[in-house]
């Protein structure tokens, strides 16, 4: 890499060739980036500066807050408490709620997701000649590039009570009103259908590169063999496909457990607390209730967790290059 | 027979594309029924479409602002982002300093961290500093917002290319940065669409930072749209459905264009292929 022909000006005779003025003149000005020891250093430079400003400082910053008492109503200064948000937090029956909503959340909607998921990803397999691909596949795969903050409002259109769609038909059908948003009971299922409705065209996504990694060959040997679909599964595609559906399977988990913005749209949290998930609760508290202290705990303890996920998606991502044998 | 079946199958598919389409598309319709269609009880299905929605979507005086925030704000954003990562990403796949992985892994947790806890000390920083609805608070932060991904679908890229020819490059008496905007940034192009292309859509869609950190001068979309839809007194349905109509069409067609990106660009650039 430091190969000494490579300093520029110090040109061989007879081998020189003529360079644009341009690009001579910037050689030139430029050679205190190539004769620099601290060349790698200087290439991560910006981002490491972007990283301390909008990374480590506000996480520092609440990290430090965790420890106080600080609320933007009272007006009063910041009161050292140590430990107490942490206690408090372990302690509060509805941090628990809250966390148990959304286990419920994140199971409901990842399983749901990948059992379509998957079964809709087999059907699209064959579909590469199929009239108008690029169009269909844009349709489909629309809901998960547009954001929570939008489809929930375009949920809220169709859940209306009184002139929304999901109604009119629940009326036709089962000839039985149906407040989705606002009935406790139908609140959860409500916004999990939503999810669904968003994350499944992903794992459809997922599925269908997972399919596409299994090599061709031994899909055709498998053919040759009359091999039964079970066992063409199990011995032919999964071994192929396994890393890449369980990367997008802990992806939508570590997604669908920082839902925020949807329920925010669709529910606020309500009715009473039926829906109200660890990262709306943070949310609500930090931005309706301004007790920055608290919050700041608990989103040290969401960003734990969030750590702990992203080991397990590297290490998952690690086995797949090395049965790639792409480790490098 | 055979062709039955295939024609079978294509309606099939074709129908589970429309179905995931459907509330889209319904939000569409409503952005061209008048006021009374679209609240009448029953729901109407058959109706004559109306212009005059977007009309006065196009009077309003606070449309055109966010819509020119939202356009400069993810352009600009995603330039400088992109032009640092590739720095970043070229010197952790050729030079591969001793934090490389530690320091992926941190980009890559960066991702992972519910909104609503990052937006927590972000919002405590910019108040002390003064930052909040500014253009060059709300811009820079949306730089950092998309570096991570960027690092890692570049570095990915540019793994792929052989350091063979960043040597010859120098062999040839190239300077270093002869070779890395000549050399090996042509052969990543398309990761830097990827990346271009995702982020764009990543920080048009941002909702919760634009809302926290944020305000008159720097609204976003999505933003006009939550608080057009939490509108105290009776939600402007009509408003709303022709915003959100607007509001999606860019990057509906973005995944028309771009769609062999949308894979690694969903997965973070971690898991590659053809859809």
């Amino acid at each position: 890499m430091t190969a000494p022909a490579g300093e520029p000006g110090v040109a061989i005779p007879g081998t020189e060739r003529k360079a644009p003025m341009g690009r001579r003149l910037r050689a030139l000005r430029m050679r205190w980036v190539d004769d620099s020891r601290f060349f790698p250093q200087m290439l991560v430079l910006p981002v490491m500066v972007f990283f301390v400003i909008w990374n480590i400082v506000p996480t520092l910053w609440m990290l430090g807050m965790s420890f106080y008492n600080y609320s933007l109503i009272t007006g009063s200064p910041p009161r050292f408490i140590a430990f107490d948000n942490y206690v408090d937090l372990f302690s509060s029956t509805s941090v628990w709620l809250a966390l148990s909503k959304t286990f419920v959340f994140v199971l409901g909607a990842v399983g749901i997701e990948t059992a379509l998921g998957l079964f809709l990803g087999f059907l699209f397999w064959g579909s590469t000649t199929m009239p108008g691909r690029r169009l269909a596949l844009t349709l489909l795969f629309a809901p998960m590039i547009l954001t929570p903050a939008a489809t929930g409002t375009f949920f809220r259109l169709i859940y209306e009570p009184t002139f929304g769609v999901a109604n009119h038909l629940v009326v036709r059908l089962f000839g039985k009103e149906i407040n989705f948003l606002g009935d406790r009971s139908w609140a959860m299922f409500s916004v999990l259908v939503v999810d669904v409705w968003m994350w499944t065209p992903f794992m459809i996504l997922i599925t269908l590169a997972a399919l596409g990694s299994v090599p061709k060959a031994e899909l055709e040997a498998a053919d040759v063999d009359g091999l039964p679909w079970i066992r063409r599964i199990r011995h032919v595609i999964l071994p192929h496909a396994k890393f890449i559906i369980m990367l997008g399977i802990l992806l939508r988990t570590i997604d669908s457990f920082k839902v925020m913005d949807l329920i925010l749209q669709l529910t606020r949290g309500g009715p009473g607390n039926t829906t109200e998930v660890v990262g709306l609760m943070l949310f609500r508290k930090a931005f309706e209730g301004f007790t920055m202290g608290w919050s700041a705990a608990l989103a040290v303890i969401a960003l734990l967790i969030a750590i702990a996920f992203t080991s397990i998606y590297l290490f998952i991502l690690n086995l797949s290059r090395e049965e790639r044998g792409l480790a490098r | 027979m055979r062709r039955l079946r295939q024609a079978t199958y294509h309606v099939v598919l074709w129908l589970v594309a429309i179905v995931f389409f459907l509330p889209i598309l319904w939000i569409i319709l409503a952005a061209f029924k008048t006021k009374d269609d679209l609240l009448a009880v029953p729901v109407k299905w058959e109706f004559s479409p109306t212009f005059e929605n977007f009309v006065a979507l196009f009077h309003r005086h606070d449309f055109f602002s966010s819509l020119q925030n939202s356009f400069v704000i993810s352009a600009t954003a995603v330039v400088v982002a992109i032009a640092v990562s590739f720095l970043a990403a070229y010197c952790f796949s050729r030079f591969r300093p001793a934090s490389t992985d530690f320091l992926m892994f941190i980009l890559l947790s960066i991702r992972m961290v519910p909104a609503a806890a990052a937006v927590v000390p972000v919002f405590l920083m910019y108040t002390a500093l003064g930052w909040k609805d500014t253009f060059w608070g709300v811009t820079l932060f949306y730089a950092m917002f998309s570096i991570p991904f960027s690092v890692w679908i570049l570095k990915g890229f540019i793994d792929g290319i052989s350091p063979r020819y960043d040597e010859t490059g120098l062999v040839n008496g190239g300077s270093r940065l002869h070779v890395i905007f000549r050399v090996v940034l042509p052969q990543v192009r398309p990761g830097l669409i990827a990346a271009f292309i995702f982020n764009l859509i990543f920080v048009w869609n941002e909702f919760l930072f634009n809302f926290i950190i944020g305000g008159r001068k720097t609204t976003m979309i999505p933003v006009s749209l939550v608080t057009g839809s939490l509108a105290q007194g009776g939600v402007d349905w009509v408003f709303v459905a022709s915003l959100a109509s607007v509001y999606l069409l860019p990057p509906v067609v973005a995944i028309y264009f771009f769609q062999k990106y949308l894979l690694v660009g969903m997965t973070f650039g971690t898991v590659r292929g053809e859809v």
